[in-house]
Formats: structure tokens, sequence, C-alpha cells
């Protein structure tokens, strides 16, 4: 009787499970909310076709996943550093420059960068930076700058904020802002600097509240916490939840002075693709002006794209965060991937930081 | 067939389907984990090929050494099975009049209760645990509370939220079913007439429970705790939502080999350490519950 | 009924409340006219709504649903055999499967069986999930169901054995009622565990395949909005009708020794 429910059992769920679908589908594998609803919608209608979305919320899940060897994605949408591992790692399907035309449209400065020269296997798509989010009324009220990163490793300023800050839970991301503040590139591999970016975040880290990357923007939100070390795309998020919940305050983008990263997150084809011709097709989609713009109207977000400066929204284009005047692009950078030795390295300091008093 | 081969036969027809699950479904494919830990990282991330371009079998120990020599991973150790203790002590604690509420009851209301239980388990994990961030907001009551009490005696007022406090609360409420249940289904076959007996006797309720309940629960009482330590001693969700910046568990180290570092040897390396020691300490709880049954007889 | 006293009373009421303000706290704000789950700002049925139109939450849901009930059927199951197994008969090595999936972390268990899906060139899809939740709740089932037996004397069994009644009549109605409540509280755990789980969901779902926690965790770093405590609040009743329909419809499957 036991053999006969079990079987039973996986024959309802075979038959729940098997697909009845009449149309091509596109599998794309993408962050939650990175793409308007709209813009799925239109795209169906114009590809005739099934867009089915699954999601992942970090680069590193992505990675994992597909070095563990999964298949059946179309298109992912990795930031720069995850895209060169794929590269490195073969994962990626080259793409046919003939069936994306619309790639025209992208600004130069984005393209042809150093992890993939000549743009074999990416298109940019959306870009944020990790910069400062602040309470404005607070931040006044304490007397605090908001254009530096000292105002998150000074212990001078910390005091007033003190449990009132948030830095990001990421070893890659808080090891730049220090670096940056200290006067390194973010990309700095020297082990010794390394070491004083490490010093300058234990010094500081009795005065946060938490390392996260998930609530805390929530929190940030409500007013629990003032200042915090986080994404433009949530901080943007978080002042519209604010005024939309009639909050007091404003929720503010600093950005600081000597400068910050720059996550660009791109469009590319998986090698085992089931469809790589409906993947093209959406990638040169998702090129065009009109459609790329909505992204950045929903979330904020930065848009490597000169055709979709029009059907911006303007107050959007006045944000040095989401699109940064000359003099800050130049002290943007985008991370890069390390090797195995420093990624070693790093998660020894990273983890000696996190286990300290 | 005769008496013996029809014993044999019933033994083998109870242990083999869970057996040859478990082997294909998890024995193997943590072999290749396990393998793992001897293996190298790729540059890129995943493991480097088994066998290199020289035609030789790359294996190595230079996990276990690196384990071994960086003292910091015992300590995130220790302090991982500080918080699993608490937590299997308070869940003890909060369960058990739990599980004998439901246990004593009449058939009609027990079902309900012990569904009660478990109802609120079947929300997600990620709203529970926001639902506690509000709790223990420093604008919510409880904050509050907490800090104008501290105030009344001059103390500095203390974070609920973003704290170690805030770990165990959520660690005891996630695992508290897994005490319970455990629990229930033991009590549940307690025989009343046992306690009456003590209570003509003349022992009182506290002697009824100690020399008689508590006793024929335990074997409920390791379950559950083997339900909540083990599990406890590996989570990472918790501390990375609400925790303080020195709550790092093992858990959330285990992680980051996987994601964020990309070293699956080391992280295979720290997985097995951490099996091993909750298997240990499994048994060793097990075997010293056989010696005291045994001593008790 | 028997006569409980007062103390046991108020300690179980506390540790009710324990579970239950968090619980308001989810359905209450399931009705919050706000995107985050922070703070109240009004009464609203628009994340109801929404949720009536998100046609791939509500799949996730169902999947969830479906998967939680395959995998708490089957595992309860094989996690009472090995249970009994393990209560009845010296074993060395079934144990030690029982207590490992449960010591090892969930990454390291979810990597792996992708590896090994792969290395078999196993489509991902709801059964690899369903096949990966089989394998961590049968130890959950077996360790409650061993409990129960525990201390358990076996003359019944044998009784029944010595009157000519075959094995598995035996097991059925005698061995069974006995450990029913046991059964029961595995599965209830199986099905717990299955529904929320999310690592090694994560890591054994196909390309096009979402479960509700899957879709939750996603929105864990842009805002999870109170449609989640919708969808949650919903499945919440819908498994407690379909549980309570369950019992209806075959009590003696909840009957347990005693009751007549």
């Amino acid at each position: 009787m036991t053999a006969r429910l079990v079987a039973a059992a996986f024959a309802a769920l075979f038959a729940f499970a098997a697909p009845a679908h009449a149309r091509d589908e596109l599998h794309l594998y993408n962050w939650n909310n990175y793409i308007a609803p709209e813009t799925v919608k239109r795209f169906e209608s114009v590809c005739q076709c099934d867009v089915v979305q699954t999601y992942y919320s970090d680069n590193e899940e992505l990675l994992a996943k597909l070095a563990a060897g999964a298949t059946g994605y179309d298109v992912l949408v990795p930031t720069s550093n995850a895209v060169q591992a794929l590269i490195r790692g073969g994962q990626l399907k080259p793409l046919d420059k003939t069936a994306i035309p619309n790639i025209r449209n992208i600004d130069p400065a984005y393209l042809n960068t150093p992890f993939d020269p000549g743009n074999q296997y990416s298109v940019p798509y959306a870009m944020s930076t990790t910069i400062l989010g602040y309470n404005d009324v607070k931040m006044k009220e304490l007397g605090l700058p908001t254009d530096t990163w000292a105002v998150i490793f000074e212990p001078k300023y910390l005091e007033k904020v003190k449990g009132r800050v948030t830095v990001l839970d990421s070893a890659n991301e808080l090891f730049a802002a220090a670096l940056k503040y200290l006067g390194y590139s973010a990309n700095d591999v020297d082990p010794k600097h390394w070491d004083a970016a490490a010093a300058v975040i234990r010094k500081a880290k009795p005065y946060w509240a938490a390392f996260n990357a998930s609530s805390y923007i929530k929190e940030l939100t409500v007013g629990n916490i003032w200042l915090v070390h986080g994404y433009s795309n949530d901080i943007f998020q978080a002042n519209q939840d604010a005024q939309a919940a009639g909050r007091p305050f404003h929720i503010l983008q600093g950005v600081p002075k000597e400068g910050a990263v720059l996550a660009v997150d791109n469009m590319v084809i998986h090698k085992n693709a089931p469809r790589p011709d409906l993947a093209l097709k959406f990638i040169n989609f998702m090129l065009d002006g009109r459609n790329s713009a909505e992204l950045t109207n929903l979330i904020g977000s930065g848009n490597p794209n000169m055709d979709a400066m029009k059907y911006i929204k303007p107050a959007l284009l006045e944000l040095p965060a989401v699109f940064p005047p000359p003099a800050l692009k130049a002290k943007l950078e985008q991370l890069k991937d390390l090797t195995i030795a420093q990624r070693r390295l790093r998660n020894k300091l990273w983890t000696e930081i996190k286990a300290s008093k | 067939m005769t008496a013996r081969a029809s014993k044999r036969l019933a033994r083998w027809a109870v242990t083999a389907p869970p057996l040859l699950y478990l082997l294909v479904f998890f024995a193997a494919p943590t072999l290749i984990m396990v393998l793992a830990s001897f293996r190298s990282p790729a540059e890129f991330g995943g493991l480097a090929p088994l066998v290199d371009e020289a035609g030789k079998l790359d294996l190595n120990v230079d996990s276990y050494v690196r384990f071994v020599t960086e003292p910091v991973f015992m300590r995130v150790f220790a302090k991982s099975a500080g918080y699993a203790t608490v937590t299997t002590l308070f869940c003890l604690l909060l369960a058990y009049p739990l599980a004998t509420l439901i246990a004593s009851s009449g058939r009609k209301y027990r079902d309900l209760l012990l569904l009660l239980v478990i109802l609120p388990f079947w929300s997600n994990f990620l709203i529970r645990i926001y639902a506690w961030m509000i709790i223990l907001g420093p604008n919510a009551a409880l904050a509050k509370l907490v800090n104008g009490t501290l105030a009344l005696f001059g103390a500095p007022p203390v974070p609920l939220l973003f704290s170690g406090f805030a770990v165990l609360v959520c660690l005891v409420y996630v695992h508290l079913p897994f005490m319970v249940l455990p629990l229930y289904a033991n009590l549940e076959k307690h025989d009343q007439a046992l306690l009456d007996a003590a209570q003509d006797l003349g022992a009182n309720a506290w002697q009824r429970f100690w020399r008689i309940t508590f006793p024929l629960s335990l074997p409920g009482v390791y379950a559950g705790a083997a339900l909540v330590f083990i599990p406890a001693l590996g989570i990472f969700a918790i501390p990375d939502i609400l925790g303080g910046p020195e709550d790092t568990l093992i858990g959330n180290l285990i992680k980051q080999q996987f994601l964020e570092t990309r070293d699956w040897p080391f992280g295979s390396v720290l997985s097995i350490v951490l099996t091993v020691a909750a298997l240990v300490l499994a048994g060793s709880a097990a075997w010293v519950a056989r010696r005291g049954a045994r001593r008790d007889a | 009924m028997r006569r409980r006293s007062p103390w046991l009373w108020a300690a179980a009421i506390v540790a009710y409340a324990f579970l239950y303000v968090p619980l308001l706290i989810v359905v209450v704000y399931s009705f919050n006219d706000s995107r985050l789950n922070a703070e109240w700002v009004g009464f609203t049925l628009d994340w109801y709504r929404t949720l009536a139109h998100d046609e791939q939450m509500l799949r996730a849901a169902g999947n969830s649903l479906v998967i939680g009930i395959v995998a708490s059927g089957v595992s309860t199951v094989l996690g009472t055999m090995a249970g009994l197994a393990m209560h009845r008969y010296r074993l060395r090595l079934l144990p030690i499967l029982i207590f490992a999936p449960i010591a090892i972390p969930e990454i390291l268990t979810g990597v792996s069986l992708l590896i090994f899906f792969v290395l078999l060139n196993f489509t991902l899809g709801l059964v690899s999930v369903a096949l990966a939740h089989i394998a961590f709740c049968i130890g959950f089932v077996a360790i409650v169901v061993r409990a129960r037996l525990a201390g358990m004397d076996e003359t019944l069994t044998e009784a029944a054995r010595d009157c000519g009644a075959s094995p598995a009549n035996a097991f059925r109605y005698v061995t069974l009622p006995l450990i029913m409540p046991g059964v029961i509280a595995g599965a209830l755990m199986a099905f717990t565990l299955s529904i929320d789980d999310f690592v090694i969901t994560f890591f054994t779902a196909g390309a096009g395949t979402v479960t509700l926690p899957l879709a939750i965790y996603s929105m864990i770093k842009i805002a999870v909005t109170p449609e989640v405590n919708a969808v949650s609040t919903l499945l919440m009743l819908l498994t407690l009708l379909l549980i309570i329909a369950a019992a209806r419809l075959s009590p003696s499957l909840f009957r347990s020794q005693g009751d007549h």
C-alpha cells in the first residue's frame, strides 16, 4: 500500500509539474523588481512568447548555481565583476552583434570595458552606485557631513549616531569604501592597504548597529536607522516610501567626495541557453531607449543608454548618485573580480573583523 | 517461510526503503562534497578539475590545514554552540508546558491545540522575522518599556534590535515547534494512573513531575533537543537579518565560503567539522541517556 | 478530563502568546497601506487585490503547497519506517543517515544535490525539489517516531503475531495506532520544513520553478511587501482547512490508541 501511495504521489507531482505551454519561452534569471512589468508584457506581445522569470538576490548566488552546473536559463543579468568570473569560467555564449543593432544606443564610456573587451559577451543594462543614505532631518540636527566616507568610519562623527548606522554586509563593498576613504583605489590589492582598511573598519565597528544588506532600507525608512552605507536604487526607493507614508523627513543620497563603487549590471546569454535566438531578441529590445527608461523611472537606477535619456523623468536626471556629473564619474570605479588567493585573504580579514569584539 | 526468514524479511522491508532513499539522495551527493574538501577551488568559482592538465590527481589537505591554523573559526564555532545551547534550553522551558497541556487534553481539543502550535510556522519565515523586527524596534512598546525601566535605574538604553538578544529570541521562536512536537508525542502516552498512584502515596505536584513525568519524558526531551540544537548550530539567516555587528555564527561563515569567497573546498571543510561536531554531541547525549536509563532500571 | 494546575495553564498561555503575537502582526500587516513591513500606516485591501492578479506569486504558493504535501507524505512514510527500524534493531548506518541531513548546513546539501542532479543529467524542476525535500525531512520524522516508540514494549505486537497476524497487519492494526501521534507530529514537522525551505530549494529548482520562499527571499533586498503577508495568511488558512477536511474524511487515521 505504501508503494502505491508513493507512486501515486509522484504521478500527481509529475502531472502537476509537466508544463502545458503552447508558446515559446524565454528564461530570464534576474534580480527581483529589476524589470518593469509593462516592459515584460510589451516584449511578450512583440515576440509572441512567454518570459519566465526566476530570481536571485545576489551575484554570488547566481555564480554558485551556475558553477554547480545548473542550466535552463537564457538571459542572466550579472554585475560586471560577476561577468568577469563567468567569462573566465567559460559560462557565457558570445553575442551575435548583428542581431543587436540597438547596442549603438549605449554610451561608449560604458562599452569596451577591461573585463569584456569589445563587448563579446555582455551589454550594459542598468547601474547603481554604493553610497551613503541618510535621514536629512537627523543629520542636520547632529551637524554631520553627508559627502564623505569619514562619517561612517571616524569615531568623532560616529559617536553622535552610535547604534543608528548600518553598513553593507559585503566584504567587497565595505573594503572598497574603506580603501576609498584612505585614498586608495577600490580595486587596490596590496595586502598592506587591506590591513589598513581592516583597521579602519574595526575601529568603527563598535558604533555600527549592524552589518546588513537586507533589512536596512526598511529601518532607514521608518526612522530607526539614520545613516546607511547602501545602494543608490534602494535609497531612492526608501525616499519614495518615506514620502508615501508621510514621514517628516527625507531619505537622501550622499555621494562621498572620495569616490564610490559603480555597479553596472549587464545582460549576458548563458552558454547552454535553450533559446539564444529569443535571448538576442530580448537584449536588443531592452537596448531600445524607451524600454530601458522604464526601469529607471520605476526604481531610480542609473542608465547607460543615451537614447533612454529623453524618456526618463527629469527629477531623476538631476540626482548625482544616479546620473553622476563628469567630475564625480571620474571618481567612480567598477569592482574587479579577485583571484582565489586574494579572495581567501579578504575572507580571512573579514572573518577576523566579524569575530572580533 | 520459516519464522526466521520471515523476521529477516520484515526487518529488510522496514529498513531498506529509507536506507536506499537516503543513500541515493543524501549520501551520494554529500560524498561528492566531502571529496571536494580535498580539492582545490577554481579561480572563478566552483571546483578545479579533479585531474589537472598534467594528468595528475589534484587532491590536497590545504583547506584542512587552513582550518586548523586559523583559530578564529574555533571561536565562532564556540559562539554558535553557545547560542544553540541557550536556544535549546529556552525552547525546552517554553515547550514543556505547551506539550503537557496538549497531551493532557481531551481528544476534541488536543488536535486543535497541536495545530494551533504549528499554524504560525506555515507563514513565511521572512515575514515572521520582520514581525519580530517590528516588536523589537526602538520605537515599539517593548523597547520603550525596557529602556524606560533601565532609565529609572540610571542605566543607558540598550538596543533590542540588531543584537544578540534579538537573535536568541528569533532562534527560540523559529525552533519552538520542533521541541513541542516530539515532547507531545512522548507525553501523550504517559499513563495518568502512575501519577494518580503517586499522588495517593503522598507525592506533591513537583515530586510527581520531577520523579515520574520528567524521567519518562526524557526520550522526547532528547529528540526535541536534537531537533533544535543541531539545526540551530548551522543557522545563518537570522543573524543576517537582525543580528548585531558581533553576531556572526558559523552558518554565516560557511555561507560566505560558498558565495562571496567562492572557496568551496574550505566551505566543505567547515561543514564537515560542524556536522561531525553535531553528530558527536548528539551521539554522546544519546549515550548518556542510555546509561542513565540503565542505571535507573 | 484531568484537572490541570493553574500554573500549567499560565505557562502554556505565555507560550501561546509568544507564538501568536508575531503572527497577529503578520496578519494585521497584510492590510497595511505601506509597501514596507515596518510600521502601520493605514488599512487597505489592496495587497489582497494585488495578490489576486499576481499569477507568479499564486503559482509559487501552489507549487509550495504541492511539494509540501508530497514531500511530507513520502518522508512521513519513509521516516516512520526508519524510526521503527532504529527502535527495533541495532543499526549502524541508518542512524548516521538520519542525523546527518539535520546537521549538515543546507548550503552544502543544496550545492551537492545540484551537482549530483547535473551529473545524472536529471532535469531540474518541481520533482528535483521534492526529492531534495524528502531527503532532509525523513530524519525529522524518524527521530520523532523513535522518541514515541522509546520505552514502548513490543508485547502487544508480539501478541498479535502469535495470534496469527501477518507482519503487515500487526503493523497496521497494532503498532501504527500506537505510534500515530508521533507519525502525525513528524508529518506536521516535515510539511512545515518543506513549505518554508529556501536554501536547498534555491539550488535544486529548475529555470522556471518558483516556490513561495524563492519568490519571497528574492524580494529581501528591495522590499518584502505586505503582499507576502497576504499570501502567507491565505496559505495558513488554506492549509488549516485542508487538514481539518482530511481529519473529517478519515477519522480512523487520526485516532490514536486510547480513543474509541
